[in-house]
C-alpha cells in the first residue's frame, strides 16, 4: 500500500500541471479545470491498479476530467440562481493565459480542442491520441489541422509568434 | 508544418505559467472520505435488511463524526430580514433562504454571517467575489443542499456535518450565489468577475474590507 501511494504520488506530481493545462485549454476556465482534474486524479487513485496499467495514464486523467462536465461542478459548488435568471457563472479565464488565445480556443469545436490539448500538453502522438479519444488517426490529423488553421486565423500575427508573451508586454 | 509548430508552440508557452498546487495528500483524503461513505452506504443497506442498523453502523465507523465545535445548547430564534432568513430545521439543520427580488442586491453580508454564526455555522460571506482555500476542504455535499422555492432559494445547511477546521464560503453575486467548504487558517484565493462592483470582503472577525478582490490572495485576520 505504501509503495502504491508513493508511486501514485510520483505520478501525480509529474502529471498534474500538464493535465491541468490540457483540461483548461478544453474547458476555458481554470477554476473549473482545477476542480475537474482534482476529481479525476482522486478517481485515478481509487482505481490505481487499473489506471497504472493504462497505455497513457495522463490521458486517462484528462478524459475522466472532461467527462465530468460542468453539471458535476455546479452540483459541487451549489450555484444558486436568483430572481428570474438562471445565469451560469461567467467563465473565469485561465490565470496568466492570454485571454485572446482562450477566447480563440473556446470558438473551436470541442473535439478539435481536445485533440489539440492532448497533442500539445500530453505530447501524445497521432496513434495514441486516436486510441484515447476513440477516433481514426486520420481524423485526429484533420482535427489538428483545422484547429491550427482556425487559431492562425483568429489570433493576431504577433500572438502566433513563440515570443508572444514578450511582444505583448 | 512550421506554421503548425509555431501555433502549437505559442499555445504551449501561453499555458506555461499554469500550475496545479493541490497537494497529493488532499487527493488521498478525498478518496478516504469517498470510501468511508461507500462503506457507510453498504452498511446502512445491510443493516436495514438485518434490522440492526445502529449496531452495524457503529461497528464499521458509520457516518462522519459530528463537528467538534458543538452547536449552541438551545437553538436560536429565526432571523427574518428582507433579503434573507435563517431558520431552524429540518431536524438539526439550519435553513437559509435567499429571497428573490430587488432587496437581494442590498443583502448585508455581515448580518448574514452573524445570523449563521448564531446557528453554529462559521461562514465567510463575500459580495461580488468568491473565496476558495488552498488547499480546499472535502465534505461539502454532506453539509449543503439547495432547492428552489416560490419566494427564493432555500439552502439547508447541516452545521454539525462540517468537518473541524472548516467554514462555509458564500459568494453573493447579482444573479447567483456560490458556496463551497473551505479550510480555516490557510491562504485564500478570491476572484471576482469583470464588470462587477468593488467587493465587500468580510473577514471572520466581521470586519468588512472594501475593494476589488480580483484573483488576489487574501490572508484571514482571525
Amino acid at each position: 500500500m505504501r509503495h502504491e501511494q508513493d508511486e501514485f504520488a510520483d505520478f501525480y506530481r509529474a502529471s498534474r500541471d500538464s493535465c491541468l493545462k490540457a483540461v483548461t485549454a478544453v474547458v476555458g476556465d481554470r477554476e473549473l479545470a482545477e476542480e475537474q482534474v482534482a476529481e479525476a486524479f482522486t478517481r485515478a487513485w481509487m482505481s490505481w491498479g487499473k489506471v497504472r496499467r493504462h497505455a497513457a495514464p495522463r490521458a486517462w486523467v484528462v478524459r475522466t476530467a472532461l467527462n465530468l462536465g460542468v453539471s458535476w461542478w455546479r452540483r459541487r459548488h451549489r450555484e444558486v440562481p436568483l430572481a428570474d435568471h438562471d445565469a451560469a457563472a461567467p467563465a473565469r479565464p485561465g490565470d496568466g493565459v492570454d485571454p485572446a488565445l482562450l477566447a480563440a480556443l473556446r470558438r473551436l469545436p470541442a473535439r478539435q480542442r481536445e485533440v489539440l490539448a492532448l497533442r500539445i500538453f500530453l505530447d501524445l502522438d497521432t496513434e495514441t491520441t486516436a486510441k484515447v479519444i476513440g477516433i481514426a488517426p486520420g481524423t485526429v490529423m484533420a482535427h489538428l489541422s483545422r484547429a491550427v488553421a482556425a487559431l492562425r486565423r483568429d489570433l493576431p500575427p504577433a500572438n502566433t509568434d513563440t515570443n508572444a508573451s514578450e511582444v505583448m508586454q | 508544418m512550421n506554421e503548425q509548430n509555431d501555433v502549437m508552440c505559442h499555445v504551449r508557452e501561453s499555458f506555461s505559467g499554469l500550475r496545479m498546487d493541490m497537494p497529493v495528500e488532499d487527493l488521498f483524503a478525498r478518496s478516504r472520505v469517498r470510501r468511508r461513505r461507500r462503506l457507510s452506504g453498504l452498511t446502512a443497506a445491510a443493516t436495514a435488511t438485518a434490522g440492526s442498523a445502529l449496531a452495524l453502523t457503529l461497528a464499521l465507523g458509520g457516518p462522519a463524526p459530528a463537528r467538534s465545535g458543538n452547536p449552541p445548547p438551545s437553538r436560536p430564534g429565526p432571523v427574518k430580514l428582507a433579503a434573507f432568513s435563517v431558520t431552524n430545521g429540518p431536524g438539526a439543520s439550519t435553513t437559509l433562504t435567499l429571497h428573490k427580488g430587488p432587496q437581494y442586491p442590498r443583502l448585508d453580508p455581515s448580518a448574514l454571517r452573524q445570523a449563521l454564526a448564531r446557528h453554529g455555522i462559521p461562514a465567510l460571506v463575500t459580495v461580488g467575489t468568491f473565496c476558495r482555500s488552498k488547499p480546499g476542504a472535502v465534505g461539502f455535499d454532506k453539509v449543503v443542499s439547495a432547492s428552489d422555492q416560490a419566494d427564493g432559494s432555500a439552502i439547508v445547511i447541516n452545521g454539525q456535518a462540517m468537518p473541524p477546521g472548516t467554514e462555509l464560503s458564500i459568494g453573493l453575486f447579482p444573479r447567483y450565489t456560490r458556496m463551497l467548504l473551505i479550510k480555516d487558517g490557510v491562504p485564500l484565493s478570491c476572484s471576482s468577475t469583470p464588470s462587477r462592483q468593488p467587493a465587500a470582503h468580510i473577514t471572520p472577525t466581521g470586519v468588512p474590507i472594501r475593494g476589488s478582490q480580483n484573483n488576489s490572495q487574501v490572508k484571514r485576520t482571525s
